[in-house]
């Protein structure tokens, strides 16, 4: 009551954080569940990062949701899931811990750790040898995990130990690795006019796709970049991403159909349910 | 195994000759906090333990939420890839090794049920399933069913209207809008009863935060 009138203690630097404190808690509540939707997941975990003490109430509610699983009975799995397991292992790097002390302080929104993207940047502006350079790079699984997003990775993991969330959280980073290493994966690289550029890597055979945006201008918080499958049929939404130094990541939703083209438009922030502006780059496959 | 050592220590040295005859009888030999540590360092056999440990719980787990068989298998698959990718990233201090894979694989299997059934299927598996605590009493090992017993005790002391909630979001994997509407109330009053639900969850579990 007596904070009415007071400004905010903690000046809020996100466009969709909850508005209040009281609406934090429940929120963060409905976090520990898994009971929040996308948005509003990302809503908390922004402001997770931010608020030292938010965080330790959502760890005790992480603790709490899953001790709620021991009321579960257990189910034993068929057997040759386990012989399936150790098969892959080999082919899985595992990500190992970049810098001890970073989970201690985590930052907001970390500049992309991507080794020098300038120099990337001019390899992609520079030809066909260089661009497969770059694929390469982008197809190791264990430089994407490693490099593309290391960042966002740290907050993640500083929130809960555990950063699977998000558009670019740990699931994210699995698809993408998938796509990137999927035997028919193929890739298309368009600059953008007025600067940067976005590369589409798909795989037909796991109808998946996924975008690599390098350069691309801070469109800032009321507009967000939204990225369309387009197809006979029209135009259907797969996803919004806004850039953090230019550069990000972002497996598509939705489902990808071989011939289908990938469009890129700037929404209002939270992104449009049709088009609303011209396409920045259309990358036909 | 035999340990021989003599020095002055000797109240020492029978915890942990104690500890060692412990461990040597059936109960597993690692916990999974330490195996966890080992699989950090791509142990492909602390990996299997660990496995062998709690697949079982995971899966049913996994089982109780993503409904279709194969999809779970596929779920937890899944789920233990990816705590082979990240046991490096596993850190003790932040809690224990089961609550992390818990909770691992509870958003994945939310985000599996949420990604690939439509909302109706969902509302109908629940409406037969899951509206009440759950009560499987099979618990394989005396640890096991304490925590379990714990648990549902824990349960039982929310109110109804609490533990509906509460329940719906873990078991049955819904989001907080979709409780509203399958409970005809407003989205603040399901907020508010997750809420209350889990503090009073929290203190019951003893949770420290």
């Amino acid at each position: 009551m007596s904070e009415t009138n007071e400004p905010r203690e903690v000046p809020q630097p996100h466009d969709a954080a909850p508005d209040s404190v009281d609406a934090l808690r429940d929120a963060v509540a409905a976090y520990g569940l898994d009971a929040l939707d996308a948005d509003e997941r990302a809503a908390v975990e922004r402001a997770l990062a931010d608020d030292a003490e938010l965080r330790g109430e959502a760890e005790g509610f992480a603790e709490t949701a899953a001790l709620l699983a021991s009321a579960t009975a257990p189910v034993e799995p068929p057997p040759a899931l386990r012989s399936r397991l150790m098969a892959q292992l080999d082919a899985l790097p595992q990500q190992q811990l970049p810098d001890a002390a970073a989970p201690a302080v985590p930052a907001v929104r970390a500049a992309p750790s991507e080794p020098a993207p300038a120099v990337r940047r001019a390899e992609l502006e520079t030809g066909p040898a260089e661009r497969a350079a770059q694929r390469r790079w982008f197809q190791r699984p264990g430089a994407i995990i490693a490099a593309a997003a290391a960042s966002v990775v740290l907050i993640a993991g500083a929130i809960i130990g555990v950063g699977w969330a998000g558009p670019n959280g740990w699931g994210a980073q699995r698809e993408m690795a998938a796509i990137a290493e999927a035997p028919d994966v193929e890739s298309s690289t368009h600059e953008v006019e007025g600067g940067g550029a976005v590369t589409l890597y798909w795989s037909a055979e796991q109808g998946r796709s996924g975008v690599v945006v390098e350069g691309l201008p801070d469109v800032g918080e009321t507009s967000t970049y939204e990225l369309w499958y387009i197809d006979d049929a029209g135009a259907q939404s797969a996803g919004t991403f806004d850039v953090a130094g230019g550069e990000t990541w972002r497996v598509l939703e939705g489902d990808f159909a071989p011939g289908v083209a990938v469009g890129v438009t700037v929404e209002p922030a939270g992104g449009s349910p049709q088009p609303t502006t011209e396409p920045i780059v259309v990358i036909s496959t | 195994m035999a340990r021989t050592t003599t020095n002055a220590g000797s109240g020492m040295l029978e915890r942990v000759a104690d500890r060692d005859s412990d461990l040597t009888a059936p109960a597993p030999v690692s916990t999974a906090e330490q195996l966890l540590t080992r699989i950090g360092t791509g142990d492909r056999e602390a990996f299997g333990e660990l496995y062998d440990q709690t697949s079982a719980r995971v899966f049913g787990l996994v089982r109780r939420l993503v409904v279709d068989p194969a999809q779970a298998e596929e779920v937890t698959q899944d789920v233990y890839l990816e705590i082979w990718q990240t046991a490096p990233r596993f850190d003790a201090a932040r809690g224990s090794a089961l609550a992390w894979m818990f909770t691992l694989a509870h958003r994945r299997s939310v985000d599996r049920i949420r990604a690939s059934q439509a909302a109706r299927d969902r509302d109908l598996r629940i409406g037969v399933r899951d509206l009440d605590v759950p009560v499987d009493t099979v618990a394989e090992t005396v640890e096991i069913r304490v925590e379990h017993e714990r648990v549902v005790g824990a349960l039982e002391d929310l109110s109804e209207l609490q533990r509906e909630c509460v329940s719906l979001a873990y078991y049955g994997g819904l989001t907080q809008s979709e409780i509203a509407d399958r409970l005809e109330v407003p989205l603040g009053t399901v907020k508010t009863r997750l809420r209350d639900g889990m503090i009073r969850l929290r203190t019951a579990l003893g949770v420290t935060t």
